[in-house]
């Protein structure tokens, strides 16, 4: 039998169950940001040492001390960035607004970290065996 | 049961052994996404001989790929086991409860979601806490699902009709 007979040989139930399965996963994977977990929270951590932990819907502006001066980091409108630090390249503030991840500013040791509070001590990510 | 029975599962098994074996000799971009070819035994042995000897080919397949890999207790030989005896029982009860509804086309896709779900579940229960890492993979692993069971149906179809003629269809259930 041909492949063209067994296609055409295939029952309704069999299309439909496709083409459900198939649009479910196809809209699983473009709407997949909507559907994570969101962080809830910003941690600003100088020289390794949590600073400040602060929830990410309220609107605030941080200045933490480092070696080389004040950094200032700021919250607004669930994004972060920082504006202000001391160092000489500026990496930190050329990245802009965050909604997730790290900025690092290396010369004056801070780290500005979005994410979930109850995953602030990162253990492996899995183990086997 | 009968002589005839247990030659049948044996050589299904050694097919199905066969299949996956060559199959994990084929190279791919992600290393666990596999076709899931050796399903196609699986399907044939259920619509043509009933939900015990497919269930025993899966399990006989399973246990022994496990132990010819060397994975056996390992965390892939449950993953595996879990995903093969839940697909098979899956499709065993479908074919049971409505006979005509799909061909083997829909039987395997029913069987590969089944497979993955139950994976992806185990895992998250054994391996990865993360509910986050579960979701974002659970569209893509279904997606593939759904491609590649509609693969090894549109297979386990074609063997069943060319078969057809020559085989003494025998449900044992």
């Amino acid at each position: 039998m041909s492949f063209r007979k067994i296609l055409l040989n295939t029952t309704g139930a069999d299309r439909i169950l496709f083409m459900l399965l198939l649009s479910v996963s196809l809209a699983g994977i473009f709407f997949i940001k909507d559907i994570m977990p969101q962080s809830r929270s910003v941690l600003v951590e100088v020289n390794g040492k949590p600073v400040y932990i602060l929830p990410i819907d309220k609107n605030r502006i941080v200045s933490v001390k480092g070696p080389e001066g004040n950094t200032t980091i700021e919250i607004k409108d669930r994004k972060v960035r920082i504006s202000d630090s001391p160092c000489s390249n500026k990496l930190c503030i050329k990245q802009g607004w965050i909604t997730g991840g790290s900025i690092v500013c290396l010369p004056n040791r801070v780290v500005v970290t979005v994410g979930n509070k109850d995953r602030q001590k990162d253990g492996p990510d899995a183990i086997t065996g | 049961m009968q002589l005839r029975d247990k030659y049948r599962i044996a050589l299904l098994s050694a097919f199905a052994i066969g299949i996956h074996g060559i199959e994990t000799l084929l190279p791919s971009p992600i290393p666990w996404m596999r076709l899931g070819l050796a399903n196609v035994i699986t399907v044939i042995a259920l619509l043509l001989y009933g939900f015990r000897t497919a269930m025993l080919v899966t399990l006989v397949r399973v246990i022994i790929s496990s132990l010819l890999t060397g994975t056996f207790p390992g965390p892939a030989f449950i993953l595996s086991l879990g995903g093969g005896v839940l697909s098979t029982m899956s499709m065993g009860v479908v074919a049971l409860l409505a006979p005509g509804l799909f061909s083997a086309v829909g039987l395997s896709i029913i069987g590969a979601f089944m497979h993955n779900m139950t994976q992806l579940t185990l895992a998250y229960f054994l391996i990865i806490q993360r509910i986050e890492a579960v979701l974002l993979i659970a569209p893509v692993i279904t997606l593939a699902g759904t491609l590649t069971g509609t693969l090894n149906g549109l297979v386990s179809e074609t063997v069943i009709r060319n078969l057809k003629k020559y085989i003494i269809e025998n449900k044992d259930n």
